[in-house]
């Protein structure tokens, strides 16, 4: 039994399956040596990688010369693009591509000066450079696969694993094509020079040089190259194979010389196999002893319609047009200008598109030469696809899938395995089109696995956004029977007992005589609006406590700000100067705006909670998700177009959520920027939050988010408002004495007040906030929100309705039923005493700011 | 100026479907030659009636599905299909049993699947089957080969025979003639003497057995075979089904024969009556009914020649071509399901 290599050294081959034999019509252009044209006037040169992997260092109006790199970038798989000639760049635009779709593609346009100057070349020898730089040159030139698919060569120059073959593909099976027939012939020696290098590189036991039958002259002269070189011998050889398409192909070529097949999705590098195209062996020797970037290329130009066919060194970015021109084209009536061979070519619609590295042959065919197209007939199941598929597939079998859609199951069929050679199609009596169906079925299956993927991932998103929401809720849960008994206990200690508590005995007595029609209500209903009443009247009595004490706490919150701010320092130094300033423009206009929302209190103060205000807050509690608080300011912004009013009214706060509020020229701005808060005004549940047990994000929390906010509303102004809902919670805390630096945490966070105009309690904030204030800014801020609070009541009227069912999902309060004396439980309109005397709070308040305004 | 767009491969062969139609047809005529030789010019009339009934009907189809006439009938699939069947019925069948048989061929079992490549149903034979069970004498009484036969089937009565022109003088002249010619077919002769006791060596010494396999039914074979040969030699057809009908008979009928000569027929005769070569070159082979892979397609056409056997020998119908590849057909969808080569680059099947 012989040894792979052995049988490779002796030249032996394998079968492969399938093939087709089509007329060969190669001596219509391998009949002359490779010469070159007149350069052309314009060059295209597209730039794709541009915005992903790199970017431009050229602009429009450059002098370029020849050989100069137009894009810089990183990554593994980049690879620079040259300007072909020397000229001057005229434009960089999106411009047709040299592809089936030709669908348009950055490009530099360059106008050639005529001259050709290189730019400054470097020649190296082998010996001064370690591999490590041979690629970095490789890779600098911008060397990728000249066999058409143009994948980059300094990577399969250094594979994972260890290479011990290298095949170089001299094949060129598809007809017509002598592009690399004439190579070989011409530069032998070059192209053994740069396998040298390759060589080098990869180090493999066996180099074998694979050369169809049909060209012999190729062979000879490549063997003589073997000989002349210094190469190892002994070690490369030339192996003449059949002549069969597709041959060619690195599937079928690697099994014809070893008899292997490179498993299904794997690469030939895992059978320590790597195949080379002899261009690119010639390109690399170019690349690193002279120094020279991939900027030129042998094409070949062929097909009755030429005048002069024949192998041309055409300047990547030449354009088709032009080199067609310069060869005599006769275009015909339905003229096909075919880049690529007969084969896999793809026709152009457009012919203003460059040549690119990959462009290994243009053909432009008469009528007689190629048949005009046939109509598609039914398939008679004949097999004879089957019998020529070198991947040994069943084409008949994927057709039928492929036409009725039925994707999956010519996936099944292994349709991915598919090489789109066209033999099937070659060789179909009913002329039926096979591999236009198997590209428009993989693609579908392309997107589909796409959309898959991101369905996924959006489900382990939403997963973990329902994790973490529930994690939330138990923990804002417990913390508000924390506060609730902290509250409490407040109370009690306070001086202003008898007070609230007298008062809430009046709002429940008159509460209880306005409600008698309703004792028929359900047990449930009148369990929770037990609750509302006195739990109105607990809140004006905190709201009371709170804007004694809040008057006394201003200086000391204050104090606490710059305490505060001071800690942000770290997070965004940028942000200290504007957080004063921004806390007083945030409570003139809160003040402002509590005056007129006062009134629209009615049923607002009256709910006792909300659960789908806590909902809602748990959505905006999530500033650390950057990009979902930037979703979230998308939904709302489209939101913000329906509710102009609702958007109008959140605009408002918006020269306070901005870090940068200039007020009066930012409103408009903000309308969009603040869209985040447009459900929140109409969300009258939000306010009762700062009553309620929602109140329980620890301070810790609230701070955090507030810093995180803070750093990203610089980028993102719109964000910013997402930290709004942890505000609300925070603020009330500083109500509480002992809490008060909670108070400046929430002005800090640039002060999102969107709740407050409908919040009583925080008509209590002017005062903490803005007594010191005598700020223009905070005026005009002020006046502009007192206009749109005007607006925002009416929305909050409006949304009475719903703030009716919120109360009869009122879940939290259980803890206030203890503090109930001796009130009715079907006292449902006593929260409406609750709030008138609220209301009239908050107008009091409101007016004594505005006249401390003045 | 506008260039045309096309997708790869611009290039394809010249051989299309109606060449390939066309070429099965013409690699009948040495078959139909012999036939004709041995068997009268009924076979010839009852051609011209099938071709035409089945351009009619192909073409009224067409015309009611808003397709190209002349595109469809243009793929001479209906040709072939006509032919088939012409062939097979016996020379000097009526005429509305071969009308009959092409209308149910190309209306029913072709166009009413969706057309050429679509049915499941190899439409001659299954219009052989409907008439061979509708109207079993008239498709039992073949002509004996004009060798052995004491009356001559020439033009003019074989004309009178199948128009049934029995109410004049000339027609009833004519039809004695004819009626003395009739005669079962050797399998099915055979078949019956074996079931009346008498050994296969007695049935043989029969004159209807004379010759090789038997008389006249040996040289169609062989001209069938020999159409076949051709076929395979310009690729019309793949080997793997035709070979594996041959041999699988072959392997039956040699086991069978071994074991008792005398109650089982011979392995030639096997191969060389009845509608075997015309089954295994032209009716099995049609690949829109037959498996499409290789080595599903050895399977299909092995499974056709046991069928054959099995039917012939222990089936209540003399010949049991046309049952045998209806079977068949109706498991390619399932051999195709299972049977899948191994793609490039896969280590077993799937």
């Amino acid at each position: 039994m012989l040894t792979l290599l052995e049988q490779l050294d002796k030249g032996f081959l394998w079968q492969s399956p399938g093939g087709i034999h089509p007329p060969q019509l190669k001596t219509l252009s391998n009949q002359s040596a490779i010469s070159r044209l007149p350069l052309a006037k314009r060059f295209i040169v597209p730039v794709p990688l541009v915005g992903e992997q790199a970017i431009l260092t050229v602009s429009v109006g450059d002098k370029v010369l020849k050989g100069q790199a137009l894009t810089e970038g990183s990554g593994f798989t980049y690879l620079p693009v040259h300007a072909p000639t020397s000229g001057h760049i005229i434009a960089i635009e999106q411009h047709a591509s040299n592809h089936a779709s030709a669908l348009p593609i950055l490009s530099c346009v360059i106008e050639a000066d005529g001259l050709d100057t290189w730019c400054e070349l470097t020649s190296n020898s082998l010996e001064q450079l370690s591999k490590t730089e041979i690629l970095s040159k490789i890779k600098q030139a911008g060397i990728a696969g000249m066999g058409g698919a143009a994948f980059p060569s300094h990577v399969k120059l250094n594979p994972a694993s260890e290479i011990d073959l290298v095949i170089i593909n001299g094949i060129e099976c598809e007809p017509y094509i002598t592009s690399d027939d004439r190579l070989m012939r011409d530069h032998s020696d070059e192209i053994l020079a740069g396998v040298g290098i390759i060589h080098h590189l990869l180090n493999p036991q066996r180099i074998i040089i694979a050369i169809e039958d049909n060209k012999p002259e190729a062979a000879k002269n490549m063997q003589a190259a073997i000989e002349r070189s210094s190469l190892p011998k002994g070690q490369i050889r030339v192996t003449v194979i059949p002549t069969k398409y597709p041959s060619g192909g690195e599937k079928q070529l690697i099994q014809i010389i070893t008899g292997k097949e490179v498993p299904s999705g794997a690469i030939p590098a895992q059978l320590g196999i790597v195949v080379h195209n002899v261009g690119t062996a010639y390109a690399i020797q170019d690349a690193i002893y002279h120094g020279k970037p991939l900027v030129e290329r042998v094409v070949t130009l062929t097909g009755e319609n030429i005048a002069k066919p024949g192998n041309y060194w055409l300047p990547l970015g030449t354009t088709v047009a032009d080199a067609l021109q310069a060869v005599d084209f006769k275009p015909s009536t339905q003229q096909k200008v075919i880049v690529g061979g007969p084969m896999m070519g793809y026709a152009l619609a457009d012919l203003d598109v460059p040549i690119l590295k990959g462009t290994n042959c243009l053909l432009v065919p008469s009528p007689e030469e190629i048949a005009p197209d046939t109509t598609e007939k039914a398939c008679i199941r004949c097999g004879e696809c089957a019998v020529a598929c070198p991947a040994l597939l069943l084409p008949q079998q994927l057709f039928w899938h492929a036409k009725a859609q039925e994707y999956d199951k010519a996936a099944s069929f292994n349709l991915k395995d598919c090489i789109e050679c066209g033999c099937c199609s070659y060789v179909c009596p009913s002329d039926i089109p096979l591999v236009e169906y198997y590209r428009v079925a993989k693609s579908a299956l392309k997107t589909a696995a796409e959309e898959k993927h991101q369905a996924e991932q959006a489900k382990i998103r939403f997963e973990a956004r329902l994790q973490r929401l529930e994690d939330e809720k138990n923990a804002r849960e417990a913390k508000a029977k924390e506060a609730a008994a902290k509250r409490q206990a407040n109370m009690k200690s306070s001086d202003k007992d008898a007070v609230a508590a007298a008062m809430a005995r009046i709002a429940a007595k008159k509460a209880q005589a306005e409600s008698n029609t309703s004792v028929s209500e359900a047990p449930t209903v009148t369990t929770q609006t037990a609750i509302d009443p006195k739990k109105a009247a607990v809140n004006a009595a905190i709201e009371r406590a709170k804007a004694k004490k809040a008057a006394q706490a201003d200086t000391s919150n204050v104090k606490a700000a710059d305490h505060t701010d001071a800690l942000l320092d770290n997070i965004n130094a940028d942000d200290v100067k504007t957080d004063d300033k921004q806390a007083k423009v945030a409570a003139a206009i809160a003040r402002a705006k509590a005056k007129k929302a006062a009134q629209a209190n009615d049923v607002i103060s009256s709910q006792t909670d909300a659960i789908t205000g806590s909902e809602h807050n748990k959505d905006q509690v999530t500033p650390p998700d950057d990009k979902q608080a930037r979703v979230a300011a998308a939904v709302a912004r489209a939101k913000a177009k329906k509710l102009a009013q609702a958007a109008a009214s959140s605009s408002a706060t918006d020269p306070i959520a901005t870090p940068d509020a200039n007020v009066p020229t930012e409103s408009t701005d903000a309308t969009d920027a603040s869209a985040d808060h447009s459900t929140e005004p109409l969300t009258p549940s939000n306010t009762i939050e700062p009553q309620t047990a929602d109140s329980s994000v620890s301070d810790k929390q609230a701070r955090v988010a507030a810093a995180v906010a803070k750093a990203k509303a610089k980028k993102l102004a719109q964000v910013a408002a997402g930290t709004s809902a942890t505000d609300p919670i925070a603020t009330p805390d500083a109500n509480v004495p002992t809490e008060s630096t909670d108070a400046t945490d929430a002005t800090d966070a640039s002060a999102d007040h969107s709740t407050e105009p409908l919040t009583p309690s925080n008509t209590i904030e002017p005062q903490t906030a803005d007594s010191s204030v005598s700020d223009k800014q905070a005026r005009v801020a002020a006046a502009v929100a007192k206009a749109k609070a005007k607006k925002l009541a009416q929305v909050a009227e409006d949304n009475q309705d719903q703030s009716l069912e919120n109360q009869h999902n009122e879940q939290h309060n259980e803890q206030h039923t203890e503090m109930s004396t001796a009130l009715s439980p079907e006292q449902a309109k006593k929260a409406k005493v609750a709030a008138a005397v609220a209301k009239a709070k908050a107008k009091k308040l409101a007016k004594s700011a505005e006249q401390e305004e003045q | 100026m506008a260039f045309k767009i096309a997708s790869s491969p611009h290039v394809s062969t010249s051989l299309h479907t109606n060449t390939v139609m066309k070429r099965v047809a013409l690699c009948l005529i040495p078959g139909l030659v012999v036939q004709s030789y041995y068997f009268g010019f009924g076979t010839l009339i009852q051609l011209l009636l099938a071709v035409s009934t089945a351009y009619l009907a192909e073409a009224a189809v067409m015309k009611l599905r808003n397709k190209n006439i002349k595109a469809t009938l243009s793929d001479n699939s209906a040709l072939v299909t006509a032919v088939l069947l012409a062939v097979a019925i016996p020379p000097l069948a009526p005429w509305w049993l071969i009308v009959i048989g092409t209308l149910f061929a190309i209306v029913i079992v072709k166009q009413l699947y969706g057309g050429l490549g679509n049915n499941v149903f190899n439409p001659a034979m299954a219009a052989y089957v409907l008439l061979l069970i509708s109207f079993p004498v008239q498709m039992t009484s073949w002509i004996a080969p004009q060798t052995i036969a004491l009356n001559h089937a020439d033009i003019l009565s074989s004309l009178f025979s199948i128009f049934e022109f029995r109410h004049s003088f000339l027609a009833e002249h004519f039809q004695l003639s004819i009626d003395g010619t009739t005669m079962a077919t050797p399998l099915d002769t055979l078949k019956t003497d074996l079931s009346m006791g008498l050994t296969t060596t007695e049935s043989m010494t029969k004159p209807i057995f004379s010759g090789m396999a038997a008389e006249g039914w040996f040289w169609v074979n062989m001209a069938y075979l020999i159409g076949g040969a051709i076929m395979l030699k310009l690729k019309v057809i793949r080997w793997h089904i035709s070979i594996a009908i041959l041999a699988s008979l072959f392997v039956c009928a040699s086991f069978g024969y071994l074991i008792s000569p005398d109650t089982f027929v011979s392995p030639l005769m096997h191969l060389f009556s009845g509608g075997t070569m015309l089954a295994a070159f032209f009716i099995a082979t049609d690949p829109v009914t037959a498996a499409t892979s290789p080595r599903g397609r050895l399977i299909f056409g092995a499974m056709i020649g046991v069928l054959i056997y099995v039917i012939r020998t222990f089936g209540g119908y003399p010949d049991a071509v046309a049952f045998a590849v209806l079977l068949a057909n109706m498991c390619a969808p399932f051999i195709d399901y299972y049977v899948r080569p191994r793609s490039y680059g896969h280590r077993t099947g799937n």
